[in-house]
């Protein structure tokens, strides 16, 4: 491998190398001037949006670089897109955000950590080898650790920040264990090689099934999938709301987007005839659609069932986005090129409606400084527009026609359908309508409900209002003309190494 | 059993034993020494298994730079030696069962897989691995590692600002 293959590898990599610059020079910028937040912004934004402009000219490519270290594939590519999204609006969010804005000293490593951050999922999406999904793991467990421990003065935060770091300090030691296994196994960390090696069948089937199942440990963590979930309410209560959405959106998409690429490259049985086009099996011996289903189940019954008792906003949202990992799972469970298509599709609503439901919190936390439930009682007087826009992104979230959640919802349980597995829709479904009422308490809470004392009405500058527009129109615009979306979503499912 | 297994087992045996005391250990300063013997144990495998520069790095590294930094660490904790460490045992018969449960599993699974046989050592031409790993670290193996500078970067950056973090709140 000379200069010219690094050089013509790295071509393809121009977005990971534009964010890569951007931290620098924030890094860089941190060093002349503290505490001139604004410059910070400024600067990552405009990376990003380059990093974002770059990337819809990379739509279609498909191509393995760096000796099949990373993939650059329309699977990668849509998902690239999907984190350096969210990693805009988290940007601007945290420039609205007064518990961000607080701390003056740091903010600069804040901006910093965003973006290394961003850069680590974008490696997540592409990873082709198993060191290079560890490593891309850890760059944004890492990051993560530190930025949910952001907020100086919460003390919820510094225990959030350990606990993340515990659980995930022991998540990746049982993942690295099983890559270990998989590694002793066949001789190889390359994705697509260890297929090739497995489907000569020469494998010990417990040993594959055991390290299957302690690399989806290490998955199961990063999208907080039961039984794995410990974290997750304690770590998006803490962190500072920006944190808490990114990480429930874009670390969930890296998450989902490697474990879907790890398993469809690895144990794919591709010399298996299969009775639906499209549908594909796991190789003789790995177990792991059983596993998928369970863990679906679990994650979102359990995410459903505990969210029914939570008064605070930000725990509610964060039993919700369990609940929301475990439909996503249905549709990796169904292992066709369907389910797939629906998760990505889901993940693209998910991000408009789940950061929105995040970014309204955040709004109204900076006015009265907290997030009880109770507090946005007659909310919907104070302050109409937001009232209506947290209604819609709740309702969303829910499922519920005319929005965009019912598309993305509708797209899983169709897939479940059209592979017969109807109980598993069913189940689904049922759960659609337990979230239904923790949902509607909000947004009872801020119509129905009159406050004890009265307040005034509240107002927001006309960049906030910009921004909470941007995330509600396409909440409803994706609700009613999705079929670009879904023909998107279609056409990206192809990887570099599945024919 | 000739020499090279004496060997094996005396190494496995001090990586094992030391370990123990790490975790069974209640005085942190009895801890601390005894990781010297895990790492310098597994300093010794390596050597063995003719992973000359892993066996170096793990020296310089681990028994230089990361011990180092513990007893350091644990010296300069005011207390720290009077201090019982809270090491409790809970839930002990879910943990036997599962652990029980997982060494059976993860045992026989070692004893009866047909594990992958790169080179034996008998067939190891090369004096040296060094060479070979510093041209895959350059060639094939060129993005972690850049990436891996990447985390580094990240992780400095982190500690400084936790620790500043800490600083600042001692001077309120």
């Amino acid at each position: 491998m000379n200069t010219d293959i690094i050089i013509k590898n790295l071509s393809l990599l121009t977005p990971e190398l534009i964010v890569t610059g951007t931290l620098c020079f924030v890094l860089l910028g941190h060093a002349f001037d503290r505490k001139n937040s604004q410059l910070y912004v400024l600067l990552s934004f405009a990376g990003m949006l380059t990093a974002l402009f770059t990337l819809t000219s990379y739509i279609g490519v498909k191509s393995s670089v760096f000796s099949g270290m990373l993939n650059v594939d329309p699977f990668a590519t849509y998902f690239k897109i999907v984190i350096v999204f969210a990693t805009l609006v988290i940007l601007v969010m945290s420039r609205f955000s007064d518990e961000v804005n607080n701390e003056t000293e740091t903010v600069g490593e804040y901006y910093f950590l965003i973006l290394s951050m961003c850069l680590g999922m974008m490696f997540m999406v592409g990873a082709s080898n198993l060191i290079m999904m560890y490593l891309s793991l850890e760059m944004t467990g890492l990051t993560a650790y530190v930025a949910s421990g952001f907020t100086r003065k919460a003390k919820d935060s510094s225990e959030a920040s350990l606990k993340y770091l515990l659980y995930g300090a022991f998540s990746s030691g049982v993942m690295l264990y099983g890559i270990s296994l998989i590694y002793g196994l066949t001789g190889t960390l390359n994705i697509a090689g260890i297929n090739h090696v497995l489907l000569q069948g020469s494998a010990n089937g417990w040993a594959l099934s055991i390290a299957s199942i302690f690399i989806i440990v290490g998955f199961g963590y990063k999208i907080s999938a039961v039984p794995f979930h410990y974290w997750t309410p304690d770590v998006y209560e803490g962190a500072p709301v920006t944190i808490t959405a990114f990480l429930s959106v874009a670390s969930k998409a890296a998450g989902f987007a490697m474990m879907m690429r790890a398993f469809k490259v690895m144990f794919i049985d591709s010399s298996a005839v299969s009775v639906l086009a499209g549908t594909w099996t796991f190789i003789h011996g790995v177990q792991i659609q059983n596993v998928l289903i369970i863990l679906s189940v679990l994650t979102m019954t359990l995410g459903n069932l505990v969210a029914l008792w939570q008064d605070n906003m930000k725990r509610l949202l964060a039993y919700s986005s369990i609940a929301q990992a475990g439909y996503m799972l249905l549709g990796l469970a169904v292992l066709s090129n369907d389910g797939f298509a629906a998760v990505m599709i889901y993940f693209v609503v998910y991000l408009f409606m789940n950061l929105g439901a995040f970014y309204v919190v955040m709004l109204i936390s900076n006015k009265i400084n907290s997030e009880h439930i109770d507090k946005y009682k007659g909310l919907g007087r104070k302050s109409p527009f937001l009232s209506v826009a947290l209604a819609v992104f709740l309702i969303s979230l829910t499922g519920l026609p005319p929005t965009a959640g019912f598309i993305g919802k509708w797209m899983i349980f169709l897939s479940l359908i059209n592979a017969k597995m109807i109980a598993l829709a069913i189940i689904g479904v049922l759960n659609s309508v337990i979230s239904l009422y923790y949902y509607v308490r909000v947004i009872r809470n801020m119509f129905l409900r009159d406050e004890q004392e009265a307040g005034e009405r509240m107002t927001f500058p006309y960049a906030q209002q910009i921004l909470l527009l941007s995330l509600l129109i396409p909440t409803l615009y994706f609700g009613l003309f999705f079929n670009q979306l879904i023909e998107f979503a279609q056409f990206s499912v192809a990887m570099v190494g599945v024919k | 059993m000739n020499l090279y297994d004496i060997i094996f087992y005396f190494f496995a045996v001090v990586t094992i034993a030391s370990a123990a005391v790490v975790v069974f250990s209640r005085n942190i300063v009895y801890s601390a020494f005894s990781l010297l013997f895990t790492f310098f144990g597994v300093a010794g495998i390596y050597v063995l298994l003719n992973a000359d520069f892993l066996a170096i790095t793990q020296l310089l590294v681990y028994v230089g730079g990361i011990l180092v930094l513990i007893l350091f660490g644990v010296m300069l904790t005011t207390n720290v030696v009077s201090v019982e460490i809270k090491t409790g045992t809970m839930q002990t018969l879910p943990a036997t069962i599962i652990v029980a449960l997982l060494a059976g599993l993860l045992g026989g699974i070692v004893w009866t897989t047909d594990w992958f046989v790169g080179k034996r050592l008998s067939e190891v031409t090369s004096q040296t691995t060094s060479k070979e790993i510093g041209t895959a670290l350059i060639t094939t193996h060129v993005l972690p590692f850049e990436i891996a500078s990447v985390i580094l970067l990240v992780a400095i950056v982190g500690a400084a600002m936790m620790a500043r973090r800490e600083r600042s709140n001692t001077n309120i």
